[in-house]
């Protein structure tokens, strides 16, 4: 079964190939450079030497703006390869089962001597495995990759959350176990496809923005306006002319200024959460794909 | 003899549809069957649910004494199948199918299936995709062969074929089933092609087994008579007529004999099979357009 589940995608595996050298040959010649000037600069002794705050300020501060103003327009093509394992989901997970039940070549395998669960069996434990090896190497590589911005602006963002962790596994996961499950269900591979992206953002996009700010309760922080005056300026406040914006808002209510923020040190506790969510739908979608398999046949 | 395939009372529905129903029947082992019946009979419904395929609404099917759709590992090495159309994967070239075959079955017999390919002329290296629809057939009948099923269960098998590539495709069966002695039930609405090969009749006809028999039996119990115009009650009383058409001056009927023929008025002719099927699938039609016939009164038919 192993042999007839490489033989049959065969042409799907090399072109994934094909796409992950490619993303690696652009991930290491720009990362090298990237590492290389990082050092050149001085940056990384500046920051490596956090004692001296006065340091930090002056001399790093021009010299990280300059980095970033140089590499980050990189940054986007880089996040852009956290679209792979989507497309990974809907590209292969979906018609795994689809294609052969629209071809009617699940009736021939399935009179073969092996049972349907063991076909599913090795049908998904090898594309979860390529799906495991992919989202590895993306993790390994984008993680070096970014390791400068990563001094500079931390890894606890939007974006880079997605790749420095276990959540990048545990999302090629959950995109195919949804790709699988929805192949399996609809049984027609190009509605399958479309399903299978449509549900993967459904349940990322919530999660990402929705829940993941709010895995454990934010901290928030206030202080007095007058403190730190100066914040008021970004709010607007229609008040007579002679006061300032500062007695204008005092005027108008307001005591106080707050930030609500995550810790830094909660990174690997979200990233834990997040992935036990992920693999969590996974393994219930697998679930189900093999009840169906089992009991809805032809 | 025992029985390769039995079922009881068997019924499939698909929502308040019914494929299937109260299929009852046997079929001895080392029978060659034919399954036939219009469109819609539910010819497919019973193969499905003959290799587990499908599961019954109501009802038992047993293949070799055994459940297909629970004692899986049991039933699937012994049970061949050709699906509708012949489905194979048309990227693999004919080695790969072969490779297929003998990676999945542990009966895998690789010396026949080479022997056929070759005796076919079917070269191994081209892709399913670019064979003949013949030459698919084919390919897709010697994989279900070389996996030496006890069972054989064919789906239409010669529905898409021109006349030539028919024989070709009964000549390969009947070789394997001259050397293996294996049971084949294959279903098929060409009912010319079937005279030559298969000993077993099975007629299916909306959703109901109208007969289950031995060609041979079939053809010495199944007679026409013809004699001059007359009622037909004093025969129906005795024996089961299938068919009945008057012209003015004779009547001609399809009887199943069920005792002596006493009444010499009666000239006993010899029936092809392909008049019996079409009496038995034309009696249906007649019956659905008088009254509304109860599931009853076709169970009688058959008994």
């Amino acid at each position: 079964m192993i042999w007839v589940t490489w033989r049959q995608h065969r042409t799907e595996s090399f072109i994934l190939l094909g796409v992950l050298v490619l993303s690696s040959i652009f991930l290491l010649v720009t990362g090298l450079t990237m590492a290389n000037t990082f050092q050149q600069s001085g940056l990384s002794n500046c920051l490596a030497n956090d004692k001296d705050t006065r340091a930090l300020l002056t001399i790093c501060g021009p010299l990280g703006s300059a980095f970033l103003n140089q590499y980050g327009p990189l940054f986007p093509f880089a996040a852009a390869l956290l679209i792979l394992p989507i497309l990974l989901g809907a590209m292969v997970g979906a018609p795994l089962v689809a294609r052969e039940c629209e071809q009617h070549t699940n009736l021939l395998v399935w009179m073969q001597s092996i049972t349907r669960t063991r076909w599913l069996t090795v049908k998904v434990a090898l594309v979860l495995g390529t799906g495991l090896l992919v989202a590895g190497v993306l993790l390994v590589l984008l993680t070096w990759w970014y390791r400068p911005f990563s001094q500079l602006n931390g890894s606890f963002n939007q974006v880079a959350f997605d790749f420095s962790g276990p959540v990048l596994i545990a999302a090629t996961v959950l995109a195919l176990a949804l790709g699988i499950f929805v192949g399996t269900l609809t049984r027609r591979t190009v509605f399958a496809i479309f399903l299978t992206l449509a549900l993967i953002l459904a349940i990322r996009l919530p999660v990402e923005f929705g829940l993941r700010p709010n895995y454990e309760p934010q901290i928030t922080v206030t202080w007095p306006l007058d403190a730190q005056g100066n914040k008021t300026n970004n709010v607007s406040c229609n008040g007579p002319q002679q006061q300032t914006p500062l007695q204008c808002m005092q005027a108008d209510g307001y005591r106080g200024n707050y930030l609500s923020y995550q810790p830094a040190d909660r990174f690997w506790t979200f990233q834990w959460i997040e992935t036990g969510l992920y693999l969590a739908i996974s393994v219930l979608a697998l679930g189900a794909t093999f009840w169906l398999v089992r009991r809805r046949l032809v | 003899m025992s029985n390769a395939l039995e079922t009881t009372r068997l019924s499939k529905r698909y929502g308040r549809l019914w494929a299937l129903q109260d299929c009852t029947l046997a079929l001895p082992a080392g029978r060659v069957a034919a399954l036939v019946g219009p469109n819609g009979a539910g010819k497919t419904t019973l193969l499905n649910l003959s290799v587990g395929l499908l599961e019954p609404t109501e009802g038992l099917v047993q293949v070799f004494g055994c459940s297909p759709l629970k004692q899986t590992t049991e039933t699937l090495p012994r049970l061949g199948f050709v699906a509708q159309n012949h489905p194979l994967y048309m990227d693999f070239t004919v080695a790969n199918l072969l490779t297929l075959g003998r990676k999945l079955n542990p009966r895998w017999d690789d010396r026949l299936a080479r022997g056929r390919m070759q005796k076919l002329s079917i070269p191994l290296d081209r892709r399913a995709g670019k064979l003949s629809g013949g030459q698919q057939a084919q390919v897709a009948l010697v994989l279900a062969l070389a996996k030496r099923p006890d069972l054989l269960l064919l789906d239409e098998p010669l529905a898409s074929l021109d006349p030539l590539a028919r024989r070709e495709f009964l000549r390969t069966l009947m070789d394997a089933v001259a050397e293996t002695g294996l049971t084949v039930l294959l279903s098929s609405h060409i009912i010319g092609d079937l005279e030559r090969v298969c000993d077993y009749l099975i007629i299916l006809s909306a959703s109901y087994v109208q007969l289950a028999d031995a060609i041979a039996s079939v053809h010495t119990v199944i007679e026409r008579l013809v004699g001059p115009r007359q009622e037909v009650d004093a025969i129906a009383s005795v024996h089961t007529v299938i068919e009945t058409s008057q012209t003015e001056r004779q009547t001609t009927l399809l009887v199943r004999i069920n005792g002596p023929l006493f009444d010499p008025s009666w000239e006993v002719q010899e029936v092809s099979l392909e008049d019996i099927v079409l009496a038995y699938l034309g009696q249906q039609a007649t019956e659905r357009l008088s009254s509304s016939p109860s599931a009853q009164k076709r169970m009688e038919v058959v008994q």
